[in-house]
């Protein structure tokens, strides 16, 4: 076969062009530590980490949810562990009031108490997380509880319930409504106080024993959202930790789908390092074998 | 005749001697010429004279300096031009659509989905929370730019495309009025005997610069001029003549140029269905087919987008108890027209009832479910799915142009070498011609001299 000059420089040149293009290939890929940013790099790999990516943001989002619902949670479930030791206090006050050794001008001095603790509870009630009332139910532009005309506390809030997404197609309430937890249920919290100042002012002990029995109600009901509470916070710690484990399994397969592989990528640089020297030395030397060489 | 034979036989030889180092000259001086072909001068010997006792030669003539040259490969060539062509143009121009899934970076259509519907999240956690409301706003519009701007590069990019054919079709009619003219000076050169050979070169580089650009197809008649063919069969080139192919604005299809054949009679024919190869084939399959596929699908993303929403959004309420709006503009169905309505954040419908407001967040939930929502006209799949879907496909697309071109370009190398070895010219082998001319234009000068001894002797036999 005949050889002519133009094929040694054209294949040549071409070998050399395309071990260039493979170079800044990888060398991109390095630099970037992305092995795959265009859809052509590999589609279904792009179609995939498009998934990924909404998933990814999917579960962040649930870790954020649940961050938010927790505080608000773990503020309820504070504030109603302070109730319970209220109503305990009030219940230590009223035994003592009970006693028909109390004066009642003692009962009225307890009273007093009664009534700073009456005041305390509705501040409980009132508690707030960002601005927001954790016990008002939705209606959460505004303190849930007032204060009215003696002792009557009225409930401005609603009954409805705030539920936030945790987990695909979950949701998990966040919020018990005032109206469960204080003036309604089994028993009217700030009622039965009403009542037991009522009775003390009264100077009534058939009241004040009356108060007592309510304020076990009280404590019961107490103790019952508390529950409830305790097993949304629990909920919540386990969606928690499901989505963070989630996020964490699908950044690694991102991470393994579209990152560069160092090694890979370096023992390739290599490779195409050494293909291009080959090649630029073996012309060198083809370019040498001329006859013009020997014709001086 | 004797001795004035030997001289005449001498002059042959010196003559010829200086052709033949003449060619091996111009080949070497052509060694980078595009498109040349090495020549060959081939040596015959001069008619004998009768004499005693038989016929005695009379030196060497040059009989014809022809071209190195096999058709059948220079066909293959130009057919892995016309696919290169076509390749490199597609290539090119899908290159340019690749930004627009910026995915991996966050910056594409899914980024801002994810972004979209993560805001959302936020204001159902705290309806009441303007920040969070504006947050979801700025999101919702970020978004809708998003679409606007996908849609616009999509028509930038088709109307860059679209001028290109209009330089294409300029391109052709430059380089068939090229051919032409040559197929002229070849026939006037031929018509008295002569080899035109680089002439003929000169018109191969224009055929495989047509080639570049369309399919075409050629065939030599007896005076050596070539009839040019292109799109099934349609004449640009006719000896001196050529018919010119047309850019025509097609009302149907956004005004987008049209390939048009000018027959000279006064209508056109439509080429654009029937172009087979070529850059007009790879420009005219991105513009055409590749475009207005990702505009329809991304037209029907914003569309469900903008239905799904706002037909949720309906139905709550936002903090000021305004109902029944919509979020998005409803006429706003395309990837170039969605945009966000609302602009007052309290009217964003979190709430699902009147008396909700402003802690309930039910409404502001089931928009953020609409992410998980199998919409229908998607084939059942969600909004994330179906737009991975259009990114893969568009990814294969060009992933496949890439690999095609890889392969036709190392099928060309091919071929260029193969055509290297026939028609390229080696330095090695025109040197050894020159040596071995040099000789012969040597010893030939040796024979005159001899001849001129001869006669000298003769003159001096006188004296």
């Amino acid at each position: 076969m005949r050889v002519s000059d133009q094929q040694l420089f054209g294949s040549t040149a071409g070998s050399l062009t395309r071990i260039k293009e493979q170079i800044v290939r990888v060398h991109e890929q390095i630099a970037t530590q992305q092995r795959i940013a265009k859809p052509s790099d590999d589609p279904t790999i792009f179609g995939e980490v498009v998934l990924e990516k909404s998933a990814l943001a999917d579960n962040e989002q649930w870790v954020r949810n649940i961050q938010f619902g927790t505080a608000r949670v773990t503020v309820a479930d504070k504030m109603l562990g302070e109730a319970q030791n209220l109503i305990t206090r009030v219940r230590e006050l009223a035994v003592q009031a009970r006693s028909d050794t109390t004066s009642a001008q003692g009962r009225v001095t307890i009273a007093q108490e009664v009534r700073q603790l009456h005041r305390q509870l509705i501040q409980l009630a009132n508690a707030e997380v960002n601005g927001q009332p954790v016990f008002a139910g939705t209606k959460t532009d505004a303190p849930p509880f007032v204060l009215g005309i003696g002792d009557a506390v009225s409930y401005q809030g609603n009954s409805e319930s705030q539920s936030i997404a945790v987990g695909p197609n979950q949701t998990t309430q966040i919020v018990l409504p005032g109206d469960q937890v204080f003036t309604g249920g089994t028993t009217n919290v700030f009622n039965g106080l009403m009542n037991l100042l009522t009775a003390l002012e009264g100077n009534n002990g058939a009241g004040i024993e009356v108060g007592i029995g309510a304020l076990d109600q009280m404590t019961a009901q107490f103790s019952s959202a508390q529950g409830q509470i305790g097993a949304i916070a629990n909920r919540l710690e386990t969606a928690q930790g499901t989505a963070q484990v989630v996020s964490e399994a699908i950044q690694k397969i991102m991470s393994s789908q579209t990152d560069t592989d160092l090694a890979t990528a370096l023992t390739e640089l290599k490779l195409q390092e050494t293909a291009y020297e080959a090649t630029s030395q073996t012309f060198s030397r083809l370019f040498d074998l001329s006859l013009l060489k020997f014709l001086r | 005749m004797g001795i004035n034979r030997l001289v005449e036989i001498g002059k042959s030889a010196l003559f010829t001697a200086q052709q033949a180092i003449s060619v091996s000259g111009h080949n070497i001086a052509n060694v980078n010429t595009p498109g040349f072909s090495r020549q060959e001068i081939t040596l015959a010997e001069n008619r004998p004279e009768n004499g005693s006792p038989g016929q005695i030669g009379t030196g060497v003539h040059a009989e014809s300096i022809r071209r190195s040259f096999d058709s059948f490969v220079e066909g293959q060539l130009l057919a892995s031009r016309e696919r290169l062509g076509e390749f490199t143009a597609s290539r090119n121009a899908l290159a340019r659509l690749e930004p627009l899934f910026g995915d991996t970076n966050n910056i594409g259509i899914g980024a801002g989905l994810n972004e979209f519907f993560g805001a959302l999240q936020d204001v159902a956690t705290n309806p009441n929370d303007l920040s969070a409301r504006t947050v979801f706003l700025s999101k919702a519009t970020a978004l809708a730019s998003r679409f606007n701007q996908s849609a616009a590069d999509l028509t930038s990019a088709q109307e860059f495309l679209d001028r290109q054919v209009g330089q294409t079709v300029t391109d052709v009619n430059r380089l068939t009025s090229q051919i032409a003219d040559l197929n002229a000076k070849i026939a006037y050169a031929e018509s008295s005997g002569q080899q035109a050979n680089d002439l003929r070169d000169q018109r191969g580089v224009a055929l495989a610069g047509l080639g570049e650009l369309i399919e075409v197809s050629s065939i030599e008649d007896a005076t050596g001029q070539l009839t040019v063919f292109a799109g099934r069969g349609h004449v640009l080139v006719d000896k001196e003549r050529t018919y010119q192919l047309v850019g025509v604005p097609d009302l149907s299809n956004n005004g987008l140029l049209d390939v048009h054949y000018d027959a000279g009679a006064g209508s056109t024919t439509d080429l654009t269905p029937v172009i087979q190869s070529g850059r007009l084939k790879g420009v005219l399959d991105v513009r055409d087919q590749t475009i207005p596929s990702l505009r329809t699908s991304l037209d029907t993303l914003a569309s469900e987008v903008v239905t799904l929403v706002n037909q949720q959004h309906r139905l709550g309420f936002g903090l000021d108890g305004s109902t029944n709006q919509n979020f998005f503009v409803p006429t706003g169905t395309t990837a170039s027209t969605i945009a966000v309505g609302l602009t007052n954040v309290r009217q964003i419908a979190a709430s699902s009832t009147v008396g909700g407001v402003p802690g309930n967040n039910a409404n502001a939930l089931a928009l953020a479910g609409l992410r998980s929502t199998d919409v229908a006209s998607f084939g059942n799949v969600t909004f994330q799915e179906y737009y991975s879907m259009i990114a893969g496909s568009f990814g294969s697309t060009a992933q496949g142009v890439d690999g095609n071109l890889r392969a036709q370009e190392i099928l060309h190398d091919q071929l260029t070498s193969q055509r290297a070895a026939i028609s390229g010219v080696s330095m090695d082998e025109e040197l050894a011609n020159l040596l071995q001319y040099q000789r012969s234009f040597e010893a030939a000068s040796r024979m005159i001299v001899i001849a001129d001894e001869m006669f000298q002797t003769i003159l001096s036999i006188k004296r």
